[in-house]
């Protein structure tokens, strides 16, 4: 029973996370109570997961990777809400609520699930790839831009703006850009992460979880949604962020190489 | 026929004189019909603060009778006074100069925009008087059309070149667009209200402070503007996005750790600083914080002449585009000159052809369809034949570039019709 339970309690974070990306676009909190609501009943469902698994094997279930994920994810998720009633800081919900839903639906991972037919399996797959490589797409530009960003801003700091007719854009335009794409991007790369951690775990069983390739990508993702969280709330933007863009395209690169061989994955 | 421009400009008469000449507008239709009654077929007059000028086609117009238009009803002018700084085109030159002024390449700041519109005002007031005729017509419509051709083609009109504008540029190259961008005025200045009216107009939002709370009420009525106590303005800078000083304070009026935490309390958005005070009223140590752009007088004014340069370079670029579009409107005037010589001679030929062949053709008796046929080949080679001469001679005149003497192919052109006794069209 108590993964049926963690499942239901992902299936609550999920709304969070739909909320951290909606946020990334409208920059409204009108939205934050709902998800928190469902975030709480979120934890409620996985304290009654954890709680149950516990009285069934006597101990606190951290007996592999699995269930010290949803664990940690539940601390996570309890020690936000405290900090929520006590300073009412609503940002750090954008990256909270991606994180904890992750590891949650890490942690439901536990146990195989049966086999899917093979169209719906390559369904998926398309959606995953098409998914992952919107967010790529969406990634590069960023990145261009921050690195036109960053000429533009040394030449107005050298004072040296150059009377020719290719002139580099306007800082504030470079910005808007950087900051679509990257959010477009993370929204893409995020549902790629999504589909593609349930393809590996209906296609490999609990065993997926050993597969470097979707470690590196769950990696490429957490600096991902660290840059975007930066971004958000401590408002970095210029240099650093553009460094940090470039950074996350390496990693995306890396993903990228590291899944070269893709073409056996294709069955039939 | 003559094409002629004549006048003074910026360069050939001082402003004193130049003001004196100038014509309002509803003063212009009169001196037209002085111009037409001094000879003139067709006529444009611009009149603005750099430069008078008559445009006309005629037979003949002496200097005398320029003069004489020119100084027409003006009080105070002594036609002798104003010989010497007058200016008179023909032809080519003429059309050059035209072209030269409608793409702003004649203006004292070369490039700036308001001459094309002037001009194109001249021509319309010019056109409902009924003073411009076809030639006129051609010339200023491919006037204005060398004009935006340099506009699009080049960067003539591209870059600040006065020290306000520039700031101005600057804060494009950092916001993009300066709508709703707040802009803060700290003390009075030439510059910095005319920094102020560019940004105006580029629709930023206006705030005014200065140590005299009424001085800061006055200006900010004239920007349509708010005043902002000056006590408390580095406390607030993180609302603004540009700031303009130019106080005679003594004193920094802001520190660099002002800056800076205003910078962190609008989150890095970037804040463009210009200091156009004597001595600095902003720490020149703010240009190290990242986000904010510092200029001070003098970064504008490199900027505003460096910008002059590139202009005058664009101005080269600009003048080989003239060269080739006068050269091509010539060679469409040439044409017009000839062709309806070369087209009234062919219709005649044709005609002394078919009107022989109706009368002869009796004699001839029953043809067949192929021996009719070959009659009328045949007669038509001979007229050819004999057109073939001249149209070519009058083509190769019109080819030919009359290198500044009168044009021949019009000489030539007389000589075919008066020979072929051609109609005129």
């Amino acid at each position: 029973m108590s993964v049926l339970w963690l499942r239901t309690a992902a299936a609550l974070y999920g709304c969070g996370l739909l909320y951290a990306l909606i946020y990334l676009f409208r920059k409204s909190t009108r939205l934050f109570r709902p998800a928190l609501i469902a975030f709480g009943a979120g934890t409620i469902f996985h304290l009654v997961s954890i709680a149950e698994l516990w009285a069934e094997t006597g101990h606190l279930p951290l007996n592999n990777f699995y269930e010290t994920s949803s664990v940690c994810a539940f601390l996570i998720a309890l020690l936000f809400l405290l900090a929520y009633t006590r300073y009412q800081i609503s940002v750090f919900g954008v990256c909270i609520f991606p994180l904890v839903f992750f590891m949650t639906m890490i942690g439901a991972t536990e146990f195989p699930v049966a086999k899917w037919s093979p169209e719906f399996r390559n369904t998926w797959l398309v959606i995953h790839i098409a998914t992952v490589l919107i967010g790529f797409a969406a990634l590069i530009f960023s990145a261009m831009a921050s690195v036109y960003y960053l000429l533009q801003e040394r030449q107005l700091k050298r004072k040296d703006v150059t009377p020719s007719a290719n002139r580099l854009p306007p800082l504030g335009t470079l910005d808007t850009i950087i900051t679509q794409s990257m959010n477009a991007g993370f929204v893409f790369i995020t549902i790629g992460t999504i589909t593609g951690v349930i393809w590996a775990f209906i296609e490999s069983g609990t065993g997926w979880i050993g597969n470097p390739k979707i470690a590196f990508f769950l990696f490429t993702w957490a600096v991902y949604l660290a840059m975007i969280f930066l971004r958000v709330s401590a408002g970095w933007r210029g240099r650093r962020i553009a460094w940090l863009a470039v950074t996350v395209l390496g990693c995306s690169v890396i993903t990228w190489a590291t899944h070269a061989t893709l073409g056996s994955f294709w069955q039939r | 026929m003559k094409l002629v421009v004549a006048g003074v400009n910026h360069r050939t008469a001082p402003v004193e004189l130049r003001e004196k000449l100038a014509y309002r507008p509803d003063e212009i239709p009169a001196a037209l019909i002085e111009l037409q009654a001094q000879g003139a077929k067709e006529a444009i007059i611009l009149s603005t603060c750099n430069r008078v000028e008559l445009t006309a086609t005629a037979e003949d117009l002496s200097d005398d009778m320029l003069l004489a238009a020119l100084g027409a009803g003006r009080a105070g002018v002594i036609l002798e006074e104003l010989r010497p700084h007058l200016y008179r085109l023909e032809n080519n030159a003429a059309i050059r100069h035209l072209f030269r002024v409608a793409a702003s390449l004649d203006s004292m700041i070369v490039g700036e925009p308001q001459i094309l519109g002037q001009l194109k005002q001249a021509y319309s007031l010019a056109r409902e008087h009924g003073s411009v005729g076809p030639m006129l017509d051609t010339v200023l419509t491919r006037a204005f059309s060398v004009a935006k051709r340099i506009r699009s083609e080049t960067d003539i009109g591209r870059n600040a070149v006065s020290v306000s504008y520039a700031a101005v540029e600057l804060a494009r190259e950092i916001f993009g667009s300066l709508h709703k961008r707040r802009v803060l005025i700290v003390g009075a200045g030439k510059m910095s209200e005319g920094a102020a009216r560019h940004l105006m107009n580029a629709g930023a939002e206006i705030f005014v402070t200065n140590r005299t709370p009424e001085r800061a009420a006055e200006m900010a009525q004239l920007f349509r503007g708010k005043t902002m106590r000056y006590e408390v303005f580095p406390q607030r800078l993180a609302e603004l996005d540009v700031v303009i000083t130019s106080s005679a304070a003594p004193e920094q009026v802001l520190t660099r750790e002002t800056v800076r935490r205003a910078l962190e309390a609008r989150k890095h958005q970037p804040i463009f600083l210009i200091d156009i005070a004597v001595p600095r009223n902003i720490d020149p140590a703010v240009q190290d914080l990242e986000h904010a752009f510092l200029y001070d007088i003098d970064d504008l004014k490199r900027l505003a002449d460096r910008n002059l340069e590139a202009r005058r370079g664009v101005a080269q670029e600009a003048e080989t585009i003239v060269a080739e579009e006068v050269e091509r409107l010539e060679a469409k005037l040439r044409e017009r000159e000839v062709g309806p010589v070369i087209v009234s001679l062919q219709e005649q030929l044709e005609g002394i052809r078919q009107d022989v062949l109706i009368r002869h053709r009796a004699r001839l008796g029953s043809l067949t369809e192929e021996q009719h046929s070959a009659v009328e080949a045949l007669t038509r080679a001979i007229v050819n034949k004999i057109a073939h001469a001249p149209i070519s001679e009058m083509r190769r005149e019109a080819a030919e570039k009359s290198g500044g003497e009168a044009p021949r192919e019009a000489e030539v052109a007389s000589v075919v019709r008066r020979m072929f006794r051609l109609r005129e069209r």
